[in-house]
């Protein structure tokens, strides 16, 4: 567009803007995403711990072929490598995948995350390029989504909501592109 | 679903919709699946390629009764992929969307409606060319890696979805702005506007390339230039200075030459070749930055510069997202500034700053021209009329408290048992060096705004200012740890289509009413930000 000349004048107005009065992103009663998300990643890292463990023990304890470069030496070292970092996996998603919790609103999207960083984001359906919905092999099993919404804030600035029920990530979804069909044209 | 593998049975003049049925593509888009493969296997085996060659020369991998097997596994599984990939790619087209669903593992489903596409690029790869059968991309604003593809319909098709996006983009832009003419979707950027009306905004004189090339690095141009020929020009330097007595070899391994004597030579070296970058750098701002003149015709902003070869760079007003004021100390010193014109970003360019193709910039200006650039491109904005609410000292206490005084005490603790004083007195002056540009940056940070504008100001020495309309936000980001939020403060980051804004350790108020304000003139005014 330009903003030359007349049009400028016109489109650059001076409304009075009362702030206080505008709706607050910070004070939305936001809902949280499906608990299964929740339990999904934690069983998920407590497999994790269970299988990696097993293929380590049995290159460990098994008996066809040398283990080369004695690396049955660090087996220890490993198993406890690995049950910190599924612990510590664990623990996150115990504590911030509660902490996820989204709101639609009429004319945007509100998500919240982020367990010592607390996260809002806010994006305007108006300003949104294109949506996405991915499902994971664990997601489907779930029975959840991952809804995309990508803006032109560029690919670092992916708007994301995990762990949706599928219904709700369709309902999400055909809202927005509703949406866009009433206001865009 | 329809298994009907024929995509254009829609033989209709002018129609693109698939209907509600979702289609497969042609079969031969089995080949570009499997193309796509093999092009995706030999780009990640670039890297193993090394460890490969040395392997077969150590041992003979050739030789060993796995390796056709494996190669065989590799090829099969390059197929099996692409067959895959056929089989759970389907797409439509219907109420003017694109859908397409794809992969198996990974489902996604994308949904991209005409009216958001920038870009339609209809591709034949050569495995194409006897067939008829093209690739269509659709570029969104979004990024290069997001972009979508049908990837195997007719030429026909391809060509009227593309007319018809076109259209609709056309359209939807006119629709949005009022009655306003404009050409369908541009492709390149072109001047094609009646010259009559061109009015030069900003001329640069040579003295302002001089002082360009003095602040800003520019050597690069030049060594980038040189470099096939720089094994020849270390040879020509050695020569010379064989030839007057001056052994390089020879000198550094004497021991007739005593620290000082050497502590001096690399001291006029150092000089030598900092005079020398600064000559360099200017003779580089003088090549790219000749007869620089910025014209303004129509809604289009057009760069014209260059001594060698003239470059014209033309952006359009509308499409500039952030205006950036930037000045580095020794630009201050002259009391000059950057002015850079930025416009959306299209994929990830990791480009060098002064040269980035998303940036129009204006090199060298006085302050004063500064402000009125700005005014230019964003009209009524008042950058340096503008008073400047300060972050808040939390900011400093942060970073001094929590980031630099930390690692400052166990290096400290560090060099002081291993007894290094040396490293101590580096390292305290290094923290404190380092705590006073921190203060400085502190003194920097603020933020202000008008009825229409955002203004960011930071910087550590020089000044640097950020402005953008509030209606091209394109996402509003607040970012609060539990220890802001119990003393009410919190961070915001504008995401603009240019880049993102972030100004931290505000007042909570604060940060809400700068995003709700946003958010409001983004979704009432209803504009588009291209």
């Amino acid at each position: 567009m330009t903003e030359n000349d007349s049009s400028a004048v016109a489109a650059f107005e001076n409304r009075e803007v009362d702030v206080k009065t505008l709706p607050d992103m910070m004070a939305v009663s936001m809902q949280p995403i499906s608990p299964r998300y929740r339990w999904l990643n934690l069983t998920v890292a407590v497999a994790a711990v269970v299988i990696v463990s097993a293929i380590l023990s049995f290159f460990r304890y098994q008996s066809f072929m040398a283990v080369p470069f004695g690396l049955e030496r660090f087996y220890t070292m490993a198993i406890v490598v690995v049950c910190t970092l599924g612990a510590l996996s664990f623990i996150y998603h115990l504590l911030a995948d509660k902490k996820i919790k989204y709101c639609l609103r009429e004319q945007d999207l509100v998500m919240q995350h982020g367990l010592i960083f607390r996260k809002i984001a806010c994006q305007p359906i108006l300003r949104i390029q294109h949506i996405e919905l991915k499902r994971g092999p664990l997601d489907r099993v779930a029975d959840l989504a991952c809804l995309q919404v990508f803006s032109a804030g560029g690919a670092m600035h992916t708007f994301e909501i995990p762990g949706l029920r599928l219904t709700d990530a369709q309902k999400v979804r055909q809202y927005i592109l509703n949406h866009k069909e009433l206001d865009a044209k | 679903m329809n298994h009907a593998s024929e995509p254009q049975n829609v033989d209709n003049p002018g129609e693109v919709n698939t209907g509600k049925h979702w289609r497969r593509l042609a079969p031969v888009a089995l080949l570009y699946f499997i193309a796509s493969n093999i092009k995706s296997t030999v780009q990640s085996a670039l890297y193993i390629i090394p460890a490969l060659a040395i392997s077969v020369q150590t041992t003979s991998v050739i030789d060993t009764q796995w390796f056709w097997p494996a190669v065989c596994a590799i090829i099969a599984l390059i197929v099996i992929s692409g067959i895959v990939s056929y089989l759970f790619y389907q797409f439509r087209v219907r109420n003017s969307h694109v859908e397409i669903r794809t992969g198996l593992f990974n489902r996604r489903h994308i949904n991209l409606p005409f009216w958001r596409i920038q870009n339609v690029k209809v591709e034949r790869p050569f495995y194409y060319r006897p067939t008829q059968f093209a690739v269509v991309v659709l570029d969104t604003a979004g990024s290069a890696k997001e972009e979508a593809k049908i990837v195997a319909v007719t030429q026909r098709y391809a060509n009227r979805l593309r007319a018809q996006i076109l259209n609709e983009r056309t359209e939807f832009l006119q629709n949005e702005e009022s009655a306003e003419a404009r050409e369908p979707v541009e492709d390149t950027e072109s001047v094609s506007q009646s010259p009559g009306q061109d009015t030069v905004i900003n001329r640069r004189s040579l003295s302002d390339l001089v002082i360009h090339g003095i602040t800003n690095n520019r050597v690069w141009i030049i060594l980038g230039a040189l470099a096939p020929f720089y094994d020849d020009l270390a040879g020509m330097v050695s020569d010379w200075l064989s030839r007057h007595g001056l052994q390089l070899e020879q000198l550094v391994g004497s021991s007739s030459v005593t620290w000082w004597q050497w502590g001096l030579y690399a001291f006029t070296i150092m000089m030598l070749i900092m005079a020398l970058m600064a000559l360099l750098s200017i003779g580089g701002s003088l090549l790219t930055y000749y007869g620089y003149t910025l014209t303004r015709s129509d809604d289009r902003y057009v760069r014209k510069s260059g001594l060698l070869s003239q470059q014209e760079v033309s952006m359009r007003q509308s499409r500039v997202q952030m205006v950036a004021v930037k000045q580095d100390w020794l630009d201050r010193v002259l009391k000059r500034a950057n002015v850079f014109f930025e416009q959306n970003k299209t994929g990830n360019q990791q480009n060098q700053e002064l040269m980035a193709p998303n940036k129009l910039l204006v090199p060298s200006v006085t302050l004063p021209e500064a402000g009125a650039l700005c005014e230019e491109v964003l009209p009524d904005s008042r950058l340096f009329s503008q008073t400047f609410s300060p972050v808040t000292p939390f900011y400093l206490a942060h970073h001094l408290l929590v980031r630099l005084f930390p690692v400052a005490v166990i290096v400290a603790l560090i060099l002081i048992l291993e007894q290094q004083w040396q490293a101590l007195s580096v390292a305290v002056t290094a923290a404190v060096v380092v705590s006073i540009a921190i203060w400085l940056r502190y003194k920097r940070w603020g933020v202000a705004r008008d009825d229409n504008y955002i203004y960011v100001r930071s910087g550590i020495i020089g000044e640097d200012f950020q402005v953008f309309p509030l209606y091209k936000v394109q996402q509003v980001v607040i970012k609060q740890s539990v220890m802001m939020k119990r003393r009410q403060l919190a961070s915001i980051k504008f995401v603009l289509a240019s880049g993102s804004v972030t100004v931290p350790f505000l007042k909570e108020v604060q940060v809400r009413q700068l995003a709700n304000l946003a958010l409001a003139d983004v979704e009432r005014s209803a504009r588009s930000w291209m």
